[in-house]
């Protein structure tokens, strides 16, 4: 059996598209002065060594409120240290107390956020699955060849962009924000998904957002037979005549056992079984036998209308006519032939989410999130642990996650990452109380240029979680624009009427008009805690400029130099650490 | 060497005062080029595992027709001859140019000899140069560099974030273009600068990577102030690939003592749809891969080229059968490219397996018969003044074997 070459929605068209659409009001001010530096020693030769130690471990002591909102958080709002403070008398209590409250988002009352997301009035975001891929695939009632076509092909998408700043800015259920982008990179899709950019809502919302907080092996599934990935992946075009791999290799590198049980190009047979007979890694043939167990998991979409069987609604189908129906082995288990429809599939499945290495595999990713880049073995085998105890439990998940957080490394650890560019951006504009509805398309450029397009990722490994990759001199460089655009409310798109604001003078008492008083008031405002004195120094001596430290400042010195001197605290490092 | 407009500008744009202050930086920039007897190195990392067999697939023979009746589909004709065996893709007709010009070598069935079909494995393999440990805490270029010293103030820059062969480098500069490395600000920016400068002492990445970047926006700034002409008409495409050379030309002739830059280009994980005929896809990737390098060519073919020395390099070749989505799974040997004044370009290098099913690696791919490191080897010894290979590809140095690639 063979396809047709289809026509071919290419990335390009999108990218001209996305143009038009988000590069409107991009302000780059540059500066003109330059300002004399420390000459730098040049680095001296050193010993090559291999293997050398990691490069340091930052263990800053920290109140737990400020570990606590930049981890289960997008960093704290003005008011979120105190509210945190009042949930127990101990740091213990306010600890179990937060945990639990986040764990169970439906409790939290969410008035302000859901407030806005009305306002918003998004127009596709409310829709099915299958509403989704009739209006905006199956039905575009628009032209191809007109600009218009791909405005409306991709509006829920972009929704789903506006969607995600605003609950990640405004929502009090914070820890769900962090998994719901937690698990988009795990299970990573590429947001111009050639042939269903709409379903990224669906896929977003039914799949990764119903289940982050339940039973892995249904997370998998839904997965697994969302046209998202299927596309993604190429499953869709799998079939018994001619496996397309692509999507079982993930499914066992990245979804599942990870890359740390992955044995090679060997024979399986050689591969060590554990006690229950499985084995204890996995093997290139492995890959191809499950990739045999899944031909036939595609997408209803017959674009061309030609194949028997197929319709246009968009959903997931097991199409018979391209499984191979002989018998196949995986993992060392022996699996018949012609089982009864989508059994092949979900043994494999099975077989993935109960194994002992993928629970680990799963321990360390989210507590590499939660926790440190490099978290103690203790809490990957608890966490692991949690996980296969709970394997049949509807919140699984749910346990796994609080093992973590509950667990003594999540408080002693502060330091031991540094924020993720999304994690930068949206806790700007979370502690500076910016005010917005939806953001301008200057916002989600400055992430690309950190680093870390929403949902752009184009590899399936997700956005890397270590600081490593993050500690470069474009992504910093514009950690500290955004702090700027942001600050000095440079960002609005009028054009598309989208208007971003924030307005730190009117924070500010109107009592305190010295730089040393103003320092202080805003040092921890933005950090919740102090900085070493020569930072402070170095803070007020911005405030000041030419007057006393101590002095009072004219009221149109302070509007002028206050917003500069809020962010140089956004772009110091203390600001960067979780 | 000729001195290069942006450097005069460099003196120009600095106000009075920090040219004073930065008087020994401005030592080591006149000099950055008689300390550094070696190549820049450019490599181009070709993210997703290229389909080797059809960037220079046979020409003829009984491979031509093994990998005729592996790809009924996507196999590639009107190929521009290298030798009598082999020809280039007709996309890549500008590179075409370069080898007959004698300055591309073409190295085929290279690549990592590690059993391995996982992306993330293979380029981390590549990458940090350890085959098989992955526990390795610095890259391949990071060790070069540990082992050679740097001196000048722009050693290395990356114009796509920060790559594995750069592993816990921290002088490196990431930059994607000059105009976009610009500090946003009012006149407060200099005050903010003195700040963040205070801030970022420290010995941790974090504080790295700010001090570089702080070093780095005085280096670059003065290219953001007017549009960049590049040499001899070159003319780079305004994709992502040519953007990145076009910024990496412009920081070699700035003449900082540039040592090493990296390149990603993504995009070739063509597990479906991969060729339209000779037109398609892939076609279209190899037309950006060949106008971007002969442009960077051209571009620095203005008195830099006899110092210049560009790898390109991908994770793995792909199966030869094609899938039934009318693309290739990955697969495992590969194809390299090394361009420069230095190469004894024009010639085709390395061992050829052949395609006949016994002589495949796992009876699927085409093997691998030049280590990816005997290459690198090679390059390190003869043209980036490092010998001392073990260091920098441990257990490999009792094993190289140079080709004969580089002068």
């Amino acid at each position: 059996m063979t396809l047709p070459l289809r026509s071919k929605i290419t990335r390009r068209d999108f990218l001209k598209l996305s143009g038009t659409l988000a590069a409107s009001s991009l302000l780059a001010a540059c500066s003109n002065e330059q300002t004399p530096t420390a000459t730098q020693s040049p680095v001296e030769p050193q010993i090559p060594q291999v293997i050398t130690p990691p490069p340091e471990v930052v263990n800053l002591s920290v109140p737990l409120a400020v570990a606590v909102l930049n981890r289960m958080g997008f960093g704290p709002r003005p008011g979120d240290v105190d509210a945190f403070n009042a949930l127990g008398s101990t740091d213990e209590e306010r600890l179990r107390a937060y945990v639990e409250q986040q764990l169970n988002p439906d409790s939290i009352d969410d008035s302000e956020f859901e407030t806005r997301y009305n306002a918003a009035s998004f127009e596709t975001l409310h829709k099915t699955h299958e509403q989704l891929y009739a209006d905006h695939i199956a039905n575009n009632p628009y032209d191809s060849n007109d600009d218009a076509y791909w405005q409306w092909y991709s509006k829920p998408a972009y929704e789903l962009v506006d969607a995600t700043f605003l609950r990640a800015v405004y929502s009090r259920k914070q820890l769900a924000e962090v998994l719901a982008d937690f698990w988009h990179n795990h299970f990573n899709v590429f947001f111009w998904q050639d042939d269903g950019v709409p379903l990224l809502v669906s896929y977003n919302r039914d799949v990764l957002r119903a289940h982050m907080l339940g039973n892995f092996r249904q997370m998998l599934e839904a997965v697994a037979q969302h046209p998202s990935m299927l596309y993604y992946l190429n499953q869709n075009n799998s079939s018994d005549a001619g496996p397309n791999e692509n999507y079982a290799r993930e499914l066992f590198e990245l979804h599942t056992l990870g890359a740390e049980n992955y044995l090679g190009v060997r024979d399986p047979n050689t591969v060590e079984k554990d006690a229950n007979g499985l084995a204890v890694g996995y093997v290139d043939n492995d890959v191809y036998e499950a990739a045999r167990c899944l031909t036939g998991w595609r997408v209803d979409d017959d674009l061309g209308d030609w194949e028997d069987g197929i319709e246009k609604t968009g959903n997931f189908i097991y199409y018979k006519p391209w499984h191979d129906r002989f018998n196949k082995l995986v993992l060392g288990r022996y699996i018949p032939a012609d089982q009864e429809d989508l059994k092949d599939g979900r043994d494999v499945l099975d077989l993935l989410a109960s194994h002992p290495g993928t629970a680990r595999h799963i321990a360390l990713k989210l507590a590499r999130r939660l926790i440190s880049d490099s978290p103690s073995e203790a809490v990957v085998q608890s966490a692991a642990d949690t996980f296969l105890a709970n394997k049949d439990a509807p919140d699984q998940l749910k346990r796994v996650v609080e093992t973590i957080l509950l667990s003594a490394d999540f408080s002693l650890t502060f330091g031991a990452k540094i924020k993720r560019p999304l994690e930068a951006a949206i806790s700007t504009l979370r502690v500076l109380n910016t005010d917005f509805t939806k953001v301008p398309g200057g916002v989600p450029w400055m992430l690309s240029m950190m680093g870390q397009p929403l949902f752009e990722r184009h590899p399936p490994d997700g956005y890397p979680d270590v600081k490593e990759v993050w500690a470069n001199s474009m992504s910093l460089l514009y950690r500290w624009n955004f702090a700027v655009g942001i600050t000095e409310n440079w960002q609005d798109d009028d054009e598309q009427g989208r208007r971003i604001r924030t307005d730190v003078y009117s924070q500010t008492p109107a009592e305190i008009r010295t730089a040393e008083g103003l320092a202080d008031f805003w040092i921890p405002r933005i950090l919740n805690r102090t900085m070493s004195e020569t930072d402070r120094a170095a803070i007020i001596a911005i405030m000041k400029q030419e007057y006393g430290p101590q002095e009072t400042l004219p009221d149109d010195h302070v509007q002028y130099v206050l917003p500069a001197m809020v962010e140089v605290l956004l772009m110091s490092p203390d600001f960067q650490w979780k | 060497m000729k001195p290069s407009l942006p450097r005069r500008q460099f003196m120009q744009g600095c106000s009075y005062a920090i040219a004073a202050m930065a008087g020994a930086r401005l030592t080591n920039l006149a000099f950055a080029q008689a300390d550094n007897p070696s190549d820049t190195l450019v490599v181009v990392f070709l993210r997703g595992g290229w389909d080797a067999l059809n960037v220079v697939p046979p020409l003829q023979g009984d491979d031509r027709g093994y990998y005729e009746k592996a790809r009924p589909n996507l196999r590639i004709t009107d190929l521009l001859p290298l030798n009598d065996q082999f020809g280039f893709h007709p996309a890549l007709a500008s590179l075409h140019d370069l080898y007959q010009a004698g300055k591309l070598g073409v190295i085929h069935a290279a690549g990592l000899d590690f059993d391995t079909r996982s992306h993330f494995d293979a380029q981390e393999f590549i990458e940090l140069g350890t085959p098989g440990a992955k526990n390795t805490t610095t890259g391949w270029i990071t060790r070069h560099l540990q082992e050679t010293g740097v001196s000048s103030i722009l050693p290395v820059v990356s114009t796509s974030g920060q790559p594995t062969s750069l592993l816990n480098f921290a002088p490196t500069v990431s930059i994607s273009t000059p105009s976009d490395f610009s500090q946003w600000g009012n006149d407060l920016v200099g005050s903010q600068q003195t700040a963040l400068r205070q801030m970022y002492q420290g010995a941790s990445l974090l504080h790295q990577a700010g001090a570089r970047t702080l070093d780095a926006l005085n280096i670059v700034h003065p290219l953001t102030e007017q549009e960049y002409q590049p040499s001899n008409g070159a003319n780079y495409n305004d994709d992502d690939l040519g953007r990145q050379l076009k910024t990496i030309a412009q920081m070699i002739k700035l003449e900082a003592g540039l040592r090493v830059a990296t390149v990603d280009f993504g995009g070739w994980d063509t597990h479906e749809y991969e060729t339209d005929g000779n037109n398609g896809y892939f076609g279209d990737m190899l037309g950006q891969l060949s106008a971007g390098l002969s442009n960077f060519y051209l571009d620095l073919d203005s008195g830099y080229t006899d110092r210049l020395s560009v790898v390109v390099i991908s994770e793995f070749g792909r199966r030869l059968v094609q899938n039934e989505s009318y693309g290739t799974d990955h697969g495992h040997g590969s194809v390299m490219l090394t361009l420069g004044g230095s190469v004894n370009g024009g010639q085709i290098f390395g061992a050829w397996p052949g395609l006949h099913n016994d002589q495949l690696y796992d009876h699927a791919d085409l093997a691998v018969t030049t280590d990816y490191r005997q290459v690198l080897g090679e390059l390190l010894s003869k043209r980036l003044g490092n010998s001392n290979l073990e260091n920098i590809f441990p257990g490999f140095s009792a094993k190289y074997n140079p080709l004969g690639i580089y002068r």
